[in-house]
């Protein structure tokens, strides 16, 4: 099945890159420099995801991503210089479902548009059973092992597991894990959250300082890598 | 002899203004009011509008003639004359006629057409002047050769303006209402300058203003008027080269200014010779006056005031300035006053005396100052009237004596003690009581002539005539001083509620308050110190000199540690000093009001700073990491192990890379330009250039966008005085900008003209273009401000290149591209 993919960018060197990329791995590809051309595009092609930038001429790249989110839920992914975090969450706020920075590389940004099309790295979303180098998730029997032997975890931490590992390789934001794991306190949300994570961390992560599969994007949620 | 035909003028300040709209509408409302009109020759350039104005006019064929193998078509004047119209259109009357044609100038084809009778409407513009041509030079730069004698024009019966502002025309002129856009070249732009157009207008209004005035000359003459005729106000200010004439010089340049008049000093200089006036000052006063706009002349005459009268009346002054006189009393007794003079034979013109300083900023009240008594004045008038006074009321009553007795001449001389206690207090009034005591005991009291008294009662009677006396001056005495004293303090709470009132209003209330201190305690400086270090900085003053510290002041008040509030002038009463210091608290609020102010304006700046410092950053970033972006992707884009990229992909690819590579290089090596300039780093290599060198080179460092400018800059130009790489780099960067924006159908053009001893060279764009305002912007660095916009050029560009220009001693201005878009003109010097 082949995905069509919007890509918005005021740099021509950008979309003539971006495209050629794309449909080399067999994506329909359409291509607009203006916010006005993109949300054009969007209404008559119908894409599956959109790829956008944020500093556009004319409508802005938030101005775009909120004006798609009135009519679909189809998933928006940022590409943009701006790098800092009252940017990231303001995109995530108005909608968008990942952000990535630029400089990128195409894998990172293949990866992405994969995760968010729910085309995981390592296969389809109701696989059921996840590997890892480190350790297995059995979505099917819930639980996680770690070199054959089962990994202990509360119900709370196998419920923030799931939701990750179910959107691997996909940005989970913070009040998406909230409203999913009703075992995290609402007072202390965020904090609360960390703890968890943490937690699991400590329990699964080979180095849990280092996390190489539960990534933090920082202020806007949470990541299960799925690129080794 | 037929009677010779009438002249009409339309008269314009620049092609454009509708000069030939006018004269054909005009002509074809004379042909529907049954005048035979008819076109004699017309020039519409193309302009759709004008041409329409033709309509069913007879327009009479022009004559060709051939010149060096080339046709030319001229007005056929034969043609016009054999078909004899009351009226015939004639466009350009300064046209000069190709050779071989019957006159030189279409000037004198017209003086034919006037004498067969045929009345003509034509049309001049301005430069073609003859009496203007040298000043239409040097405000355009641009010699005109075609010119027409002014009196050939003053001779027109009418001569009517055709009036358009600068802003209209240049609207115009943008719309392309004027010339095609493509015929627009830098000659022609600069033409048709703001600044230009506006000094030709106002050329064009003042001759035309000159032309009436001359009818009105006429017409004074005929009809014996002799007063001056209002047409256009004139001052005239009478400079004597005294002290304080600047003043006078202002206040009418000023009085001109408002009534818009014409503005003439005269200095009478008197032919003795003698008392003449300070040279030095006198030629201040000239400069001053030339500066104002105002003409000098300088009259010989005896009489000052007929003098200055005749010469006002000479140039129809309606207004005369005369400084209020310095001159003694005495000098007015022996050789009158010339004020009074002027203002008698002053008749329609309206004299004004001026003060000759400027008035000094007026206490809120005048304080009784330090007066313990009466004023010395009164006192004097009191001893005066005691002089006066018991001598004649002695003389009066001698000869009475018998009559009056002592009780009379007593009740009489306490008469004088009182109106004199009245008049001039207490002193006076003892004094008077004491030598009223001695005239009554020599004059009335036997034995007379003599100071010995025989009788008790006498002396009884004398001795209550002096306590009474100086029980009276005493009260009289201590009346005044307790009126003063209320006075006093009414006024002392009237300066406190005042000054409590200004100080709400003032932003900074401390020079305001110090004045208002200054001249109530009538004190001859003051002044606000602020320690520093050993010594004193003055916050602020007032009056002269200003005390620099605690030292060189009579007073000095602390106001708080590290503030001294210091006074020069006249020994302060005790009771002033207290009040003083009462007010040195309203000093300190002032005080921290003002350190407030500053502490603010400070926040705000750095607040200001930062944001700026927060965009450049963001901005500077964004441009660093675009082209990166794109040569990141093509280059992990081939590096990817699951594609075969096809040959051609594989080019694309690279060639973005080395796109972006060639961006991300200009990119830097603006920022490197920029620090240089801002870190004054730049050496520059100036020598003579000629742009057809540099800019060709300029435009083909853009690579293959340069097929897309369109260049005309050639070696007939003067060299210009230039470093040249920089100069490359500068154009370079305009160019690009201008590439940035000009859609993709039209060119950028570039092409240059020399005006005077400048050379500019016009990028021209037919871009968005940008508004007036916002153009002094689009010169600062990064002033995009983010990353909306992905044109490499904006962001530093522009900045690098007024910077690189500024350095080589030019300048770069921004007008409108006739027809939309921008034109960024780089005006350079000459080489010498």
């Amino acid at each position: 099945m082949t995905s069509r993919v919007l890509v918005v960018d005021d740099e021509p060197q950008i979309l003539r890159t971006v495209g050629l990329d794309l449909r080399a791995h067999d994506y329909v590809v359409d291509l607009a420099e203006t916010g006005e051309a993109a949300l054009d595009l969007a209404a008559r092609n119908h894409p599956d995801i959109v790829v956008v930038d944020l500093g556009l001429p004319g409508i802005g790249g938030l101005d775009v991503i909120e004006r798609l989110r009135r009519s679909t839920r189809i998933p928006i992914v940022v590409l943009s210089v701006r790098d800092t975090e009252a940017d990231k969450v303001a995109a995530i706020d108005a909608g968008a479902d990942d952000y990535v920075t630029k400089p990128f590389g195409m894998d990172e940004l293949l990866a992405r548009i994969r995760a968010a099309l729910g085309h995981g790295a390592v296969g389809d979303r109701d696989q059921p059973v996840i590997e890892t180098a480190s350790f297995t998730v059995d979505l099917v029997e819930k639980r996680v092992t770690r070199g054959g032997e089962e990994v202990p975890l509360t119900p709370t931490e196998w419920q923030l597991m799931e939701v990750l590992v179910r959107n691997r390789g996909r940005l989970v934001p913070q009040h998406q894990l909230m409203e999913a794991v009703p075992g995290i306190e609402h007072d202390d949300e965020v904090g609360s959250l960390r703890e968890h994570v943490g937690r699991l961390r400590r329990k699964l992560e080979p180095e849990p300082s280092r996390p190489r599969y539960l990534a933090t994007e920082p202020g806007l949620g949470y990541r299960f890598e799925t690129v080794d | 002899m037929v009677a010779r035909g009438k002249m009409r003028v339309y008269l314009g300040a620049a092609p454009g203004v509708g000069k030939t709209y006018a004269m054909l509408n005009e002509g074809w409302r004379g042909l529907h009011r049954g005048k035979d009109v008819v076109v004699g020759y017309v020039e519409t350039h193309g302009r759709a509008n004008t041409e329409e104005q033709i309509r069913d006019l007879d327009v009479i064929p022009r004559k060709t003639i051939s010149y060096r193998g080339r046709d030319f078509e001229e007005m056929d004047v034969d043609a016009i004359l054999a078909r004899k119209p009351q009226a015939a259109l004639i466009d350009e009357i300064a046209h000069t006629n190709v050779p071989g044609s019957r006159n030189e100038k279409r000037w004198q084809d017209v003086e034919e057409l006037l004498d067969a009778g045929i009345d003509v409407v034509t049309t001049l513009n301005m430069q073609h002047l003859e009496s203007v041509n040298d000043v239409v030079e040097r405000i355009t730069g641009v010699k005109q050769h075609e010119t027409i004698p002014d009196a050939i024009v003053r001779s027109a019966e009418q001569v009517e303006v055709v009036d358009m502002t600068p802003e209209a025309l240049r609207r115009r002129m943008a719309h392309g209402n004027i010339y095609p856009a493509e015929r627009i070249d830098a000659s022609l732009a600069n033409y048709f300058r703001p600044g230009n157009l506006a000094a030709l207008r106002e050329l064009a209004l003042l001759w035309v203003v000159d032309k009436v005035d001359d009818s009105l000359q006429d017409y004074m003459e005929s009809h014996g008027i002799q007063g001056p005729w209002e047409t256009r106000e004139r001052v005239v200010v009478a400079l004597t080269g005294a002290p304080g004439g600047d003043a006078l010089i202002r206040r009418a340049a000023r009085m001109a200014m408002r009534a818009h008049a014409e503005l003439f000093g005269v200095h009478v200089r008197s032919t003795d010779g003698l008392a003449g006036p300070s040279k030095q000052l006198l030629d201040e006063h000239r400069a001053l006056l030339n500066e104002v706009g105002g003409n000098y002349h300088e009259i010989v005459g005896d009489d000052v005031g007929k003098a200055l009268i005749e010469f006002a009346r000479a140039e129809n002054a309606t207004q005369i300035v005369l400084g209020a006189s310095r001159r003694s009393r005495w000098a007015e007794l022996t050789s009158g006053s010339v004020i009074n003079r002027v203002i008698r034979a002053s008749g329609p013109i309206d004299v004004h005396v001026i003060s000759s300083e400027e008035p000094e900023p007026r206490a809120p009240f005048s304080r009784p100052r330090g007066r313990r008594t009466l004023p010395v004045r009164r006192q004097v008038a009191g001893a005066v009237l005691g002089i006066v006074l018991l001598p004649l009321l002695t003389l009066v009553m001698a000869p009475l004596r018998d009559s009056l007795e002592l009780p009379g001449a007593l009740l009489f001389y306490l008469l004088a003690v009182v109106v004199i206690a009245a008049i001039g207090g207490m002193w006076p009034a003892l004094a008077a009581s004491v030598v009223a005591f001695l005239l009554v005991n020599w004059f009335f009291i036997p034995p007379i002539h003599q100071f010995t008294i025989h009788e008790g009662k006498d002396l009884i009677a004398l001795i209550v005539f002096l306590l009474t006396a100086g029980v009276v001056s005493g009260y009289v005495h201590f009346a005044a001083r307790r009126s003063a004293e209320a006075s006093r303090a009414r006024a002392e709470a009237e300066t406190l509620a005042r000054l409590g009132a200004q100080l709400m209003t003032e932003e900074d209330p401390l020079p305001l308050l110090i004045s208002t201190l200054r001249t109530t305690f009538g004190l001859q400086a003051m002044a606000v110190l602020q320690r520093s270090g050993d010594g004193w900085i003055v916050e602020s003053s007032t009056g002269a000199p200003t005390p620099q510290s605690p030292e060189e002041a009579d007073v000095s008040i602390a106001i708080d540690g590290e503030m001294q509030l210091v006074v020069v002038g006249p020994d302060l009463a005790a009771e002033d000093l207290a009040l003083l210091q009462a007010f040195t608290g309203q000093l300190a609020l002032a005080l921290e009001r003002r350190q407030l102010r500053a502490e603010a304006a400070v926040a705000a700046g750095l607040a200001e700073a930062n944001d700026l410092r927060a965009a450049l950053l963001a901005a500077v970033s964004h441009d660093l990491r675009t082209p990166l972006a794109s040569i990141k992707a093509a280059a992990t884009s081939l590096l990817q192990q699951d594609v075969e990229w096809t040959p051609q992909a594989t080019h694309e690819l690279l060639a973005t890379i080395d796109e972006e590579t060639d961006r991300l290089n200009t990119l830097v090596g603006n920022l490197l330009d920029m620090s240089r300039l801002q870190s004054g780093a730049l050496q520059l290599v100036m020598r003579d250039v000629g742009l057809e060198e540099v800019v060709p080179a300029a435009i083909k460092g853009l690579g293959d966008r340069a097929q897309r400018v369109e260049l005309s800059v050639d070696e007939s130009l003067p060299r210009v005085h230039a470093d040249a790489a920089l100069l490359e780099r500068a154009v370079a960067n305009i160019v690009d900008n201008a590439l940035n924006w000009s859609p993709p159908e039209h060119p950028v053009r570039v092409d240059a003209c020399a005006i005077g001893d400048r050379v500019d060279l016009r990028v021209v764009d037919r871009g968005p273009g940008i508004p007036p305002d916002q153009r002094e912007r689009m010169f600062e660095p990064f002033q995009r401000l983010g990353d909306q916009s992905s044109d490499s050029g904006t962001g530093l560009g522009l900045a690098v290149a007024r910077g690189f220009v500024d350095a080589m001693g030019g300048g770069i201005t921004v007008e409108d591209t006739p027809g939309g878009g921008l034109t960024v003109s780089v005006g350079l010097d000459v080489a010498a």
